[in-house]
């Protein structure tokens, strides 16, 4: 086990539901983790499909709140987007946008496969400055409040297994192996380098 | 980790701690140095977390603040490169990144200690060591650029850099996947400082000031262009070459595809291996990716793919890449939206002066090669790549001759062939990459397949291509081929593609890096490829390198998967005879199942035998090889191994075969004869065989050349044979026997037979047949009584070695003796024929005559009966016979089968007790005597004529044998007629009277000859007179039997009676009295001058009796009523006569007993006898008078008074009778009382009438 506590990244799209649910979890469980969006901007669900709320990174989730508050809080309080923002600015005030975090880690969880190609885009993209490697794992996760919370979990126990390991370059490849055949869905996986 | 800040900050930190120091240099000097020497106590003492933030601080303060303090504490610091803490040795490493890139000075210094550290026992720190150095190669470089001149010192340090260096581009073999990657990134930052930057390359802004290869000027004293470009490219092909193994793992094919693609942007030069090693890679996806392995790195190939495409001058790649990016999936919107600037094409078309590069056609891979090499020998550094050059890769020249060749006959044809080669479920590779064909038969997809075909082809160093490459090179240059290495390396390729399907869907084996290797003689440093073999070795070790672990990558089997597999593999091979044949490989065919099925257990080998004995002639080879390797597998384990799979082998065969009706091609006596080992079933089954009927000669040969040819365990196989020699069947038996016989005549085996043959006969000593008879699971049956076949199967084998070997007749005897009853019944039955086989001149047999044991006197006397049956004996064998009758046991009837042989005088003396022994025995002898019995007959002379016979038996002294024996033997002569005609009668009956005295049963004869032979009645007429002559009245038993006659013969007897002397013509009278009145009558009637010869003396009798008749039967009328008026006046007479008569017999027998000496008991007893007799006769007489009817009306009288008076001594003599019996011979003492008897009469029976036995 390494001696540093891993830093973890967990990516969705907008920073709200499954990065922030699994970043509740896995603060909790003492990790050094962070959350993040990929997307341009952070949206959340509106009256209709097509109709959503759209905020950009530097909204904070208070304002959010309150916002959807004011805009029909029956709905926003029904469809738990309220109770979620609610759970989002007690863990930090507002959303970030992975591109625009030049901080280093060594593992970053995506919730979905297109959240995974954007942040492969970005690092790929990035100029190479100290070749310090780090892992993308994408763990599909559907954007809603029950698979969220099954996916943090899920999440949670990979990011402990993974801290468990003596070398983890080395044997990520076979435990990510292990986890997909015990949790029966892929996960992409592919190294990056700072 | 590393918390260093980047670049910027740190300068901007230090500029400002110079500035700072400017302006208040002491005070701040102390304090720093004081805290970090306050630090660096207190780290030295604390450990974890807290000495890390402690260090991190002096890290800071020195490096950053007050780089002056570098030095002062430069040792101290790395004095914790051998903490205990893994966190602690990193951040040492990070320190002296920092330390010598603010001070390059250092590096002579501390570049030992880096090199410790990469062998260092923690990973991490080995991981850190080589990103350290990927930062500290460039700055070491820079350095010695630098340096004009070199001391000895900065030489070493640059030479230590140098090994690291090449250390670490080996650590691409390492085992830890980390590792791996961790040198993939070094070897990606070497090849962009080892190569020049080009106005096209892409140069990352922080990287500008870095230094490359255009930046060192050809004529460096210190550093060598030409050996840096070539250290440059070969890292490259180091790197290519790792790419392509086929069990990389996806971290490392992730991170190498990320590294072609930034060396591909930032070196364009190298733009050409970058998309072949691409191509080669999406066509031959390693095989131990797993599915969601293979999305995530053809997701890592397509974005590649794609930030390559971005870059200009991949322009001339884009068909390639674009026909990747959609093979991919990618759509056609995104590949456009990341072409580079169609004008930015144009204006480097322009730049580059070639319009003419229209085409969307390969940039040759080996272009780049050429290319190379020119900039080498030339040392002018060429910015880009002369695509314009004419040599074209070994995968265009191969795709261009496709191209025509893809006609859609041909494709088809591809398209079945290769069906075969398909696996059974789709690879995870395969089912990841497959998109549906859309553009199928137009001219770019029939290139693109060409394409294809040829990177597969060039991998597995074959198509026109390689041909072409292989004759250019040889042509101008290129000594590196002709080095060892090379060679090597060569002669492994061209091992590998031989067992390789080529196969766009199911390659395992990318050849591509060993294409090139072959194309470029790269192999001068290193020459080590990376050796599968190498790699699953060191797996063992660490464990964790995942790729390489065979257990990995393949599934156990389950036990029943295993099974069928391999019962799946067997039979095809099995199956495939035919096609195997027809290329003369069926010796191998046979090897290759014979030791795959003796190696697995299972019911293979069931199914081989079952398939050998299907067409067992032509499979026989099979078969051998199939016993022979399973005797090998025993041998292989002797002592310990077990037989038992050798056996069930073996017998698998035999049993197979035994059910074949078809024998005739003696592949049974092949397979046993060359079977290395006959185990006990083994033996077992062809001792089945062998009991076959139809099968048994067969198996019988086949035993016997087994018994010949295997000497080592020939008693064995011969028990076997000898066993079979009492079974039950007859035909088995008897060949059995044949076969034994044809032994029986080779010394090494003749004790072993003949042993068996006796113990086995000695079984008849036991009171019950031992269990051995009827096989050992009967041993129920154990107490059951002997019975003749049970007898006989102790006898068969011993029966047929006795002609063989006569010796053996007296174990028979000695058993005999043993023997109880039945049994020597039995055995005398069965010994005929072996004794017939004998015969008579075996000195052995005479020997057993000679000795005969006590209780074996019947089987000796069976013997010479059998002996003598057909044939008159030897003088050899009567001269035994006589001995053994003389000396040892007088038994009559040892003589009986010799007597033929003996002398007459001997037969005369033997002829009292053989006429005393049963009738029918009796009977046997007379047949001998008179030649009755072989009806044949010539041969036998017997030593008596017929009438001696008759003449002896009259001779016979009355104390040796009762009348009565000799009466019925004097009648079998009488039973005789065609031997005892009138002419021998007369000859006796003249013989007999002259005899002196007379024999008691002369009168006898002569009355039963002349019944039979009436017209005798003359000669008895003759004879009469003459024993007148004889004073015939002195013999009472005769003078009886003289008037008998006389008056049987009346009236011709008349005659014979007046030649009487008076006396005893009255006493025929008394006797007789109806004689007188005819034999009166007789003389009145003659002649007066005839009836004066006779003298009045006779008249007076005659007369005389007349008067007196009268008054007798007056006087005595009253008294004897119930008598016959006809016998009236005898009574007196009669009484007188028979009172005269005994007197007389007693004076006769007082005579003889005087004579004789003999008890008067016996006297006594002689008279019962002589009655007796007399009752015989009058017994035969009352029979023959029966014949003569004209006497009936007389004879009553005469008859009825003996049968009245001697009635009841006929009955008590019918007792002694029985008596014969039980005569004394020795051997009834001991025996049962019939046995001898009956045992006689099987001797005589059983030759002709089985019948008789069975009354026994």
């Amino acid at each position: 086990m390494p001696s540093h506590p891993l830093r973890v990244a967990v990516v969705c799209s907008s920073n709200q539901n499954r990065s922030m649910e699994a970043h509740n979890i896995l603060s909790k469980r003492g990790f050094e983790v962070r959350s993040f969006g990929t997307g341009t901007h952070v949206k959340l669900p509106g009256p209709a499909p097509d109709k959503p709320n759209v905020y950009d990174f530097k909204t904070t989730y208070e304002q959010m709140y309150n916002d959807l508050v004011k805009k029909d809080k029956e709905l926003y309080t029904q469809n738990g987007i309220l109770h979620m923002l609610d759970r989002n600015k007690r863990i930090k005030p507002r959303p970030e946008r992975f591109q625009s975090c030049k901080d280093q880690f060594d593992l970053v969880i995506t919730c979905e496969e297109r959240v995974y190609d954007q942040v492969l885009e970005d690092l790929n993209s990035r100029e190479q400055e100290t070749f310090q490697p780090v892992h993308v794992i994408n763990v599909d996760i559907q954007d809603n409040h029950e698979e969220a919370t099954l996916g943090a979990f899920l999440i949670c126990e990979l990011c402990q297994c993974i801290q468990h390991t003596e070398d983890m370059d080395n044997e990520i490849d076979e435990l990510l192996q292990e986890f997909e055949e015990k949790s029966s869905r892929p996960f992409l996986h592919t190294v990056c380098f700072y | 980790m590393s918390a260093v800040s980047g670049d910027p900050g740190g300068s901007r930190t230090s500029v400002a701690s110079q500035f700072f120091s400017g302006v208040d240099d002491s005070a701040i000097d102390m304090t720093t140095s004081e805290k970090v020497v306050d630090l660096l106590n207190q780290a030295a003492l604390t450990s974890g977390e807290s000495k890390l933030t402690m260090l991190k601080q002096v890290q800071e303060l020195i490096i950053n603040k007050d780089p002056s303090l570098l030095d002062n504490f430069l040792d101290e610091i790395i004095a914790f490169q051998t903490d205990k803490s893994m966190e602690v040795r990193k951040l040492v490493i990070g320190f002296i990144e920092e330390a010598c890139k603010r001070d390059n000075e250092l590096l002579l210094k501390l570049i030992a200690n880096l090199n410790m550290l990469l062998k260092d026992e923690s990973v991490n720190v080995v991981k850190k060591v080589i990103l350290t150095m990927t930062q500290l190669y460039k700055v070491a470089l820079q350095w010695v650029v630098r340096l004009k001149v070199i001391n000895e010192l900065q030489e070493a340090c640059w030479e230590m850099v140098t090994s690291m260096k090449d250390e670490i581009i080996m650590m691409l073999d390492s085992d830890n996947d980390g590792i791996r990657t961790h040198a993939i990134k070094f070897v990606e930052s070497l090849i962009i400082t080892l190569s020049p930057r080009t106005p096209d390359s892409e140069v990352p802004k922080r990287q500008e000031n870095d230094i490359s290869l255009e930046r060192i000027p050809k004529d460096h004293p210190n550093v060598h262009y030409n050996s840096l470009a070539e250290e440059g490219k070969k890292a490259l092909e180091q790197l290519l070459k790792f790419m392509v193994h086929p069990a990389i793992s996806s971290i490392n094919l992730t991170a190498a595809l990320g590294s072609l693609a930034i060396i591909a942007r930032q070196r364009p030069m190298f733009m050409s291996e970058v998309i072949q090693a691409y191509e080669t890679l999406h066509a031959n996806l390693p095989p131990t990716l797993a599915k969601s392995q293979v999305s995530s790195v053809r997701k890592n190939l397509k974005l590649h793919l794609l930030s390559v495409l971005k870059h200009p001058s991949s322009f001339e790649f884009h068909g390639q890449i674009t026909t990747l990016l959609l093979d991919l999936g990618t759509q056609q919107q995104e590949i456009a939206r990341n072409m580079p600037n169609i004008k930015d094409v144009r204006k480097r078309q322009r730049e580059e002066a070639e319009p003419g590069l229209k085409k969307i056609k390969m940039e040759p891979a080996l272009a780049e090669d050429e290319d190379d090499k020119d900039i080498e020998q030339a040392s002018v550094p060429s910015p880009k790549p002369s695509s314009t050059q004419g040599t074209q890769s070994a995968i265009d020249i191969t795709a261009e001759f496709l191209l025509p060749l893809l006609n859609a006959e041909n494709v088809a044809n591809l398209v079945l062939i290769s069906m075969v080669y398909l696996p059974d479920t789709m690879p995870a590779s395969f089912q990841a990459t497959y998109t549906p064909v859309e553009s199928a038969g137009t001219d770019a997809q029939i290139k693109h397949l060409a394409r294809l075909m040829a990177t597969q082809m060039t991998s597995a160093n074959i198509g026109p291509g390689v041909e072409q490459l292989k004759l250019n090179k040889d042509l101008p240059k290129e000594e590196p081929d002709a080095k060892p290495e090379s060679v090597l390396i060569k002669r492994r390729l061209s091992a590998l593609p031989i067992g390789q399907a080529i196969s766009v869907v199911g390659a395992t084996y990318s050849g591509q890096g060993r294409g090139e290797e072959d194309k470029q003689p790269l192999a001068k440093r290193r020459p080590e490829p990376i050796m599968p073999s190498a790699q699953i070795k060191s797996t063992g070790v660490s464990g964790r390198k995942k790729v390489f672990r065979l257990a990995d990558v393949i599934q156990p089997l389950s036990e029943a998967q295993n099974d069928k597999l391999k019962d799946m593999s067997i039979k095809r091979i099995l199956h495939a005879e035919k096609s195997i044949a027809r290329c003369g490989m069926s010796h191998v065919r046979v090897k290759i199942l014979s030791r795959l099925v003796t190696q697995f257990d299972g019911n293979m080998k069931g199914d081989v035998v079952e398939f050998i004995l299907e067409d067992i002639r032509n499979r026989s080879d099979l078969a051998f090889a199939l016993l022979y390797q399973e005797y090998n597998m025993y041998l292989s384990e002797y002592p310990s191994g077990s037989l038992d799979s050798y056996d069930e082998c073996l017998i698998g065969l035999l049993s197979g075969l035994q059910e074949k009706p078809d024998q005739r091609d003696g592949l049974f006596t092949k397979l046993v004869l060359e079977a290395p080992l006959i185990t006990e079933t083994a033996l077992e089954v062809i001792r089945k065989y062998c009991e076959d009927e139809t099968r048994v000669y067969l198996g019988m040969t086949t035993l016997r050349d087994l018994i010949f040819k295997r000497p080592s365990r020939q008693f064995q196989y011969l028990h076997v044979l000898l066993d079979l020699s009492s079974h039950e069947k007859d035909k088995v038996r008897t060949q059995a026997l044949t076969f034994i016989k044809r032994m029986y005549e080779k010394d090494q085996l003749r004790d072993y037979i003949e042993k068996f043959a006796l113990n086995y006969m000695q079984l008849l000593v036991h009171p019950n047949p031992p269990s051995l008879l009827f096989g050992a699971d009967k041993d129920t049956e154990v107490a059951a009584p002997w019975t003749e076949d049970t007898v006989k199967q102790c006898l068969y084998l011993y029966l047929s070695l006795l002609p063989l070997n006569h010796r053996l007749i007296h174990e028979l005897a000695s058993v005999y003796t043993e023997a109880i009853a039945d049994i020597k019944r039995t055995v005398l039955r069965v010994i005929e024929q072996p004794i017939r086989g004998m015969g008579m001149n075996s000195p052995e047999l005479l020997l057993l005559v000679e000795n005969c044991p006590k209780g074996a006197e019947t089987l000796v006397t069976r013997c010479l009966h059998i002996l003598t049956d057909k044939v008159p004996p030897s003088p050899e064998l009567v001269k035994r016979v006589r001995d053994l009758y003389h000396k040892r046991v007088p038994d009559v009837r040892f003589l009986i089968p010799v007597l033929n042989g003996l002398e007459k005088k001997e037969v005369i003396q033997a002829l009292p007790k053989l006429i005393k022994l049963n009738p029918i025995v009796v009977k046997e002898v007379f047949n001998r005597l008179l030649g009755t019995q072989h009806s044949e007959g010539s041969s036998t002379v017997s030593p008596l004529t017929p009438g001696e016979l008759l003449i002896a038996l009259h001779n016979i002294d009355s104390t040796k044998c009762d009348m009565k024996s000799i009466i019925k033997a004097t009648n079998l002569c009488f039973g005789e007629k065609n031997v005892y005609t009138s002419e021998v009668l007369a000859v006796v009956m003249q013989h007999l009277m002259e005899q002196s005295p007379l024999p008691m049963l002369l009168m006898r004869t002569v009355i039963q000859s002349m019944t039979m032979y009436p017209r005798l009645s003359g000669f008895v007429m003759n004879i009469l007179s003459r024993l007148i002559i004889k004073q015939v009245w002195k013999y009472p038993k005769v003078w009886e039997g003289f008037i008998k006659c006389c008056q049987r013969t009346k009236p011709q007897s008349f005659t014979v009676l007046l030649q009487l002397p008076p006396p005893q013509l009255s006493s025929v009278f008394d006797k007789c009295p109806e004689l007188r009145e005819p034999l009166l009558a007789h003389v009145r009637s003659f002649t007066p001058n005839q009836q004066a010869h006779i003298p009045n003396s006779i008249m007076n009798v005659l007369e005389a009796n007349t008067k007196q008749e009268v008054e007798t039967v007056e006087m005595k009328e009253p008294e004897e009523e119930p008598r016959v008026s006809s016998t009236r006046a005898a009574v007196p007479d009669i009484i007188a006569a028979r009172l005269a008569q005994e007197k007389e017999l007693k004076r006769q027998m007082e005579e003889e007993g005087r004579t004789k000496k003999q008890p008067i008991s016996l006297a006594a007893a002689l008279l019962d006898e002589v009655l007796e007799m007399q009752d015989e006769m009058l017994d035969r007489d009352e029979d023959a008078l029966i014949l003569d009817p004209s006497q009936e009306v007389n004879t009553p009288n005469l008859k009825d008074n003996p049968v009245e008076s001697e009635n009841s001594e006929i009955h008590a003599d019918s007792e002694p009778l029985f008596l014969d019996k039980e005569e004394p011979m020795e051997e009834q003492v001991e025996d049962p009382p019939t046995v001898p008897v009956e045992t006689q009469e099987v001797a005589e029976e059983s030759t002709t009438e089985d019948k008789k036995e069975e009354e026994l």
